[in-house]
């Protein structure tokens, strides 16, 4: 049996001895830094992650909704940009540089109405014009790369916005997004796997023509997940800016990749929201670990550590090929009538 | 035919589809009786599935009317065929084998409560379909479709048909990819279906397995019905006669030449398909120079991988291929090309020729590491050029203009420039698959002669067809393949059509056509 | 019609019965359809900011082409663009798609420089010592960018992997373990900015015809050659054939005698020769260092905007290059120039590269107002 035959039959497993080769090697570091590990893993890192893994997360069910149906949504992160930006944008003309807590609170809600506009016409291009998806996407992101900024420069005279306002966190010092994103994982999970609308989008993207010679409109199952996948990136990004209190458009932005992990998040989890979650938390605790390495005087570096996702998915993807990846992604789909 | 009331549950009638200027359905009439099983035979090509596809709504006919339980309908789209009730079993299965067979079989017309499937309601009406016809897709309807072998898959698409209530059911080519397990099994549903006052239509190359189990049967040849038979008045040797025909009677070229030495030999040649089982089982084969063997068959039969095995196209599992005296079974399918085997390939248009090249830049295919089209890695355009223009002179391609793009020809000019490549390789083997499949009947004849001419300057020729006429026109002596083996080497100038019908078939003969006598029971072409 | 000499009509005839191949035609027309909609969406969006439209548009064309500095600027961009352009369209003719570039070209540029640096002290000084390093670091680029784009061919022939995910993130690994390497171990600890040592003056480009430190007519050569090479390999040899023709019809290229697996893996190291060529060009020439790759630009991302202007044509590159280039430049102008923010030239060409992605607008429209011709 070749390693590809055992990943393919063994996919949870490898998942599973990827976190374990890293937590392995968590403690390894900790053996050898003779550091306590009690000291690494604190209460605040475990809150910490998780406000890491929540726009990673969001990002994630909304791309493995497009991809699932057959829209390789490589966007998520211009997506993300617009949407943090946005939020910032709509905190700022609501409440200055002192907005209240309801203003952040309408701030996401406008931010992730404005981010799933944009999609729509991304969408439109997408499905109704068959734009290449891969270049189309690469395009999002550059328009967040510019365009956010740009705006940001007019309304601000800078790139970046003055100081906001976050969230207020929750009692144990937990972000209320963060129990959102629990609940959205949560409900996007039922939502693919127990209802026929989430049967349809499985279809669409495994086998468009099964779901067409069943009576259901292909097409309008993918309109509405990429507009979906867009309203949730632009949800992450909102969700990253109510935590981080301002919006940083310098260099690659605050989303700073996250879209991209997004991307991998999901691939991780095999396309599943629980497991897109659990690997958006994994590379959530990653990021944290670097801080908190730093804080306890550890010399990592913080952005080899931030590789091993991607590194991740490269194992990953040969180990397990082009199994995994609804067959029907990127092909345009045309009802024979 | 007795008359009755009940009026018929399909009536197709004079029904046209063409396909730019190829006719695929030339005014077909066909009656599919209630409560009955109506096999449609033909051989690939013939247009069975595209008149079954235009009842299914999957392309819309020139003319012709589709009437289904007396009364007419448009049937434009899938949903408009659901919608009448007719059902249908492609031969690749529409289903989504990531999902549960149970999910697979709901999908589209899922019951739902409060929002999610009501798994528990859909269960019970799949398990009830299933005890009605005894199936056994209530025992793993939670077991991922990618996870099931084919036989289960397609018992999950019989039972999807029936829960979106289909009442007439057509299935195309359905024993196709079953074991003989699988196919009496589904023999079994078929019947059980009818007996249920169902109607089914069972599209088929298959001669015996239409007279076990229809009540009619249509066969189709080039588009056309050629006629419609009751099961119980007919056998296999008529319907072989009806499905082959002999419309345009071709003399046989008679020989001058002497076959020489062997050019190619075959030895115990092990392959599998793409479904993994062993598709070409132990052939053996030697084609002389000055000869041509031909190798008749029923498609699917493993000639298409013969062929490929020996062009260098798929990888053998075990035997050996001989070049001359050299051995070439490890051999790259270009260092086969260098070495002298030239191929025409069953199917031009995507493997034969890149549509979106001139037919210049078409004339190099295949010749891309020749001398004197490229030396030294360079191409030497002007040579090509020279090229494709004496092919263009030489094999009469219209239009004669070597810029034009190789998809903007007719299938038998296509046929005519590929054939007229292929000899230009100067090869020492001609492997011709279908050399004239879809090509009209003046290209048939030139691109035959120009095959004879080959022979007679003493080219080694393997000629893979499944029309009779061709084989036995061209052929030296006539191989037959039959699920992987050559049942017979037979004599064209002493065989009937009928007894390689039968061959064909899996029958045999007695000894008098047989050419070699034979020690073994496999026969060695 | 002209009444010219005969033999040069045949010639003009000829070339213009290829002009008016109606795909040619329409490639043109999409590729300059998809630049003018942007620009103007992109005016548009000055106006609306507040803006003097009119003013902004001129600030583009002077940044870009109004002074020889700006049109050595443009050159110097250009000639990245055009080399990583080349080096999708490579990819993107054989049916691969290498999104991978930007880490080839990073890699590249880096073995460049670590190369130049680390032999440094044991070849001569002077001008042969400067050529022979520029040699060995050009040819490391190559070697390292081809490398590092066969890896992704490797895994999606014999493993396989999607190309498109894999590059993806092979850029980001080389951007993260290349800046890694380049604020640690091969670090200036006396540079203020975060970069590696500088190479040797010797090594560099002579400042001829243009009298631009950072442009040299060797560069412009060298990618001038690079573009006449691919296109000739491309038409004029069996392994362009292959390779061309696997990216039409994989079946009939197969058929022909390609090995489709080796054919990916070689497509993917072409590509990526050239990239790595791109990266030291970028490092020999421009640079004369290397920086965290994090902020060099997004040459190998815009490249795949710049081939699929140019139809994936190595020849038409060149004026797709050269619009990028232009783009590039007149932001530097603005930058110092302008009150508009300079993000909205980045923006403009996301929206480039957001419209090349769709032909089937552009057909459309052309339907929609008659501008298509003939329907077809």
């Amino acid at each position: 049996m070749s390693v590809a035959d055992y990943a393919q039959r063994e996919r949870v497993q490898l998942a599973g001895a990827t976190v374990v080769a890293l937590l392995i090697a968590a403690a390894v570091f900790t053996f050898v830094f003779d550091i306590a590990l009690e000291r690494l893993l604190t209460v605040g890192f475990l809150t910490r992650s998780l406000e890491m893994a929540t726009p990673i997360a969001l990002a994630a069910i909304g791309g493995l909704y497009a991809e699932k149906s057959g829209v390789f949504n490589i966007g998520l992160e211009g997506f993300m940009i617009f949407g943090a930006f946005s939020a910032a944008a709509t905190m700022y003309l609501l409440g200055g540089t002192s907005p209240s807590q309801l203003d952040v609170w309408l701030a996401i809600a406008i931010a992730v109405l404005i981010s799933a506009i944009l999609t729509v016409f991304f969408a439109v291009l997408l499905i109704h014009f068959k734009a290449d998806q891969i270049v189309a996407g690469l395009a999002v992101w550059f328009l967040g790369l510019g365009f956010a900024p740009f705006t940001a420069a007019i309304i601000w005279g800078s790139r970046s916005s003055p100081g906001l306002e976050s969230i207020n966190s929750l009692a144990f010092g937990q972000s209320p997004l963060v129990v959102l994103t629990v609940i959205v994982v949560l409900a996007s999970w039922v939502f693919l796997y127990r209802t026929k609308y989430g049967y349809w989008i499985q279809a669409a993207g495994e086998n468009p023509e099964a779901l067409d010679t069943a009576g259901v409109d292909v097409n309008r199952v993918r309109y509405a997940t990429v507009i979906f996948s867009g309203a949730m990136a632009g949800l992450g990004g909102a969700v990253l800016l109510a935590h981080a209190g301002n919006f940083v458009g310098t260099g690659e932005t605050m989303v700073d990749g996250r879209g991209w992990i997004g991307i991998v998040a999901y691939l991780f989890g095999n396309y599943n929201p629980i497991g897109a979650a659990a690997a958006a938390l994994l590379f959530g605790g990653l990021d944290m670990l670097n801080v908190q390495f730093q804080t306890v005087g550890i010399e990592v570096s913080a952005r080899l550590v931030n590789l091993l996702p991607y590194a991740a998915v490269i194992v990953v993807l040969t180990a397990w090929g082009k199994t995994r990846m609804p067959s029907s992604v990127g092909e345009p789909y045309e009802s024979e009538d | 035919m007795t008359t009755s009331n009940v009026p018929p549950a399909v009536r197709l009638e004079g029904i046209t589809k063409r396909f730019g200027d190829v006719v695929a359905n030339d005014d077909v009439d066909f009656t599919l009786e209630k409560g009955s099983i109506h096999a449609v035979l033909g051989e690939n090509g013939s247009g069975k599935t595209t008149l079954m596809s235009v009842l299914y709504g999957l392309y819309d006919q020139d003319e012709g009317e589709i009437v289904i339980d007396g009364e007419p309908r448009a049937v434009e789209s899938p949903r408009d065929a659901m919608a009448a009730g007719v059902g249908m079993i492609h031969q690749h299965f529409q289903l989504v084998e990531t999902m549960t067979v149970l999910q697979n079989i709901v999908l589209g017309h899922e019951p739902t409560e409060n929002g999610l499937v009501d798994e528990s309601a859909a269960r019970d009406d799949v398990e009830e379909i299933c005890s009605r016809y005894d199936f056994d897709v209530d025992e793993f309807l939670d077991t991922r479709v990618e996870e099931l072998d084919l036989g289960a898959q397609q018992r999950v698409e019989i039972v999807k048909s029936l829960y979106r209530g289909a009442e007439i059911l057509i299935l195309d080519e359905p024993t196709a990819v079953l074991t003989p397990q699988e196919v009496e099994s589904l023999m079994a549903v078929m019947n059980d279906l009818r007996a249920d006052g169902r109607s089914l239509i069972f599209i088929s190359h298959k001669l015996d397995e239409a007279l076990g189990i229809a009540d009619d049967i249509t066969v189709l040849r080039d588009g056309e019905a050629i006629g419609t038979v009751r099961a119980e008045d007919t056998d296999e040797q008529e319907l072989a006669r009806m499905m082959v025909g002999r419309e345009v009677l071709f003399d046989r070229l008679s020989r001058e030449a002497e076959p020489g030495d062997p050019a190619l030999e075959v030895e115990e040649l092990w392959m599998s398909g793409d479904r993994g089982r062993d598709q070409v089982q132990g052939v053996d084969l030697t084609v002389r120079e000055g000869e041509i063997l031909g190798i008749a068959g029923v498609q699917g039969n493993g000639q298409s991988e013969l062929v490929e095995g020996i062009t260098g196209l798929r990888s053998v599992d075990d035997g050996s291929i001989r070049l001359g005296n050299e051995e070439i079974t490890d051999r790259s399918r270009r260092a086969r090309i260098e070495s002298g085997i030239a191929y025409i390939p069953e199917d031009r248009q995507t493997e034969g020729l890149v549509q979106e090249y001139s037919l210049v830049r078409n004339a190099l295919l295949g010749n891309q590491t020749v001398e004197p089209y490229a030396t030294g890695g360079r191409i030497d355009w002007s040579a090509v050029k020279d090229h494709a223009e004496e092919i263009i002179e030489e094999f009469d391609v219209q239009p004669p203009t070597v810029e034009n793009d190789a998809e903007s020809l007719s299938g038998g000019n296509q046929q005519k420039f590929i054939v007229g490549r292929e000899i230009g390789h100067d090869p020492d083997v001609m492997i011709a698959a279908h050399p004239t499949r879809g090509v009209d009947i003046g290209s048939i004849e030139f691109i035959h002669n120009r095959l004879i001419e080959l022979r007679e300057e003493g080219l080694a020729i393997l000629v893979v067809s499944s029309k009779l006429e061709e084989i036995q026109k061209l052929s030296d002596r006539i191989a037959v393949m039959y699920e992987g083996e050559f049942v017979d080497v037979v004599d064209p100038e002493r065989v009937t059509e009928e007894e390689l019908g039968l061959l064909m078939t899996g029958g045999s003969l007695e000894d008098d056509v047989t050419e070699e006598t034979e020690t073994d029971t496999e026969a060695q072409a | 019609m002209s009444s010219g000499v005969g033999r040069l009509r045949t010639g003009l005839d000829r070339a213009a019965a290829k002009m008016l191949d109606a795909t040619v035609l329409e490639r043109i027309g999409i590729a300059i359809g998809s630049t003018a909609l942007a620009l103007l969406i992109g005016l548009v969006i000055v106006a609306a900011s507040g803006y003097d439209p009119i003013q902004f548009a001129n600030q583009l064309v002077v940044g870009s082409f109004g002074s020889e500095r700006a049109i050595a600027r443009t050159l110097r961009y250009s000639t990245l663009f055009v080399l990583a352009g080349v080096s999708v369209a490579i990819a993107f003719r054989a049916g691969v798609f290498n999104i991978g570039v930007q880490g080839q070209f990073i890699v590249g540029g880096f073995a460049t420089v670590v190369s130049i640096v680390s032999l440094a002290p044991y070849l001569p000084d002077g001008t042969i010592g400067g050529v022979a390093l520029m040699v060995i670091g050009t040819i490391a680029a190559i070697v390292a960018g081809g490398l590092y784009a066969a890896l992704p061919g490797v895994l999606k022939a014999y493993g396989g992997a999607n190309e498109i995910i894999t590059t993806i993130m092979l850029n980001f690994i080389a951007i993260g373990f290349v800046g890694w390497l380049v604020a640690g171990r091969f670090g200036d600890p006396e540079a203020t900015a975060t970069r590696t040592e500088r190479m040797p003056d010797t090594v560099g480009f002579p400042s001829v015809v243009f009298d631009d430190p950072n442009l040299s007519i060797v560069g412009i050569l060298v990618t001038v050659v690079v573009v006449v090479v691919v296109a000739a390999v491309m038409t004029r040899t069996s392994f362009g054939y292959d390779m061309v023709t696997s990216g039409y019809q994989e079946s009939a290229a197969t058929y022909s005698g390609v090995d489709a697996k080796r054919m990916i893996v070689s497509t993917m190291t072409f590509s990526g020769m050239v990239a790595g060529l791109g990266g030291a060009i970028f490092a020999i020439m421009i640079q004369g260092y290397f920086t965290d790759p994090s902020g060099i630009g997004n040459y190998g991302f815009d490249a795949i905007a710049v081939s699929l202007l140019a139809a994936n044509n190595p020849l038409g590159v060149v004026p797709a290059g050269l619009l990028f280039g232009g783009l590039e430049s007149s932001s530097s102008h603005i930058q110092i120039n302008s009150d508009v923010p300079v993000q909205l030239i980045d923006g403009i060409v996301g929206l480039v590269v957001l419209f090349v992605a769709v032909p089937e607008l552009f057909r459309m429209i052309a339907r929609r107002t008659g501008l298509g011709g003939e329907s077809r």
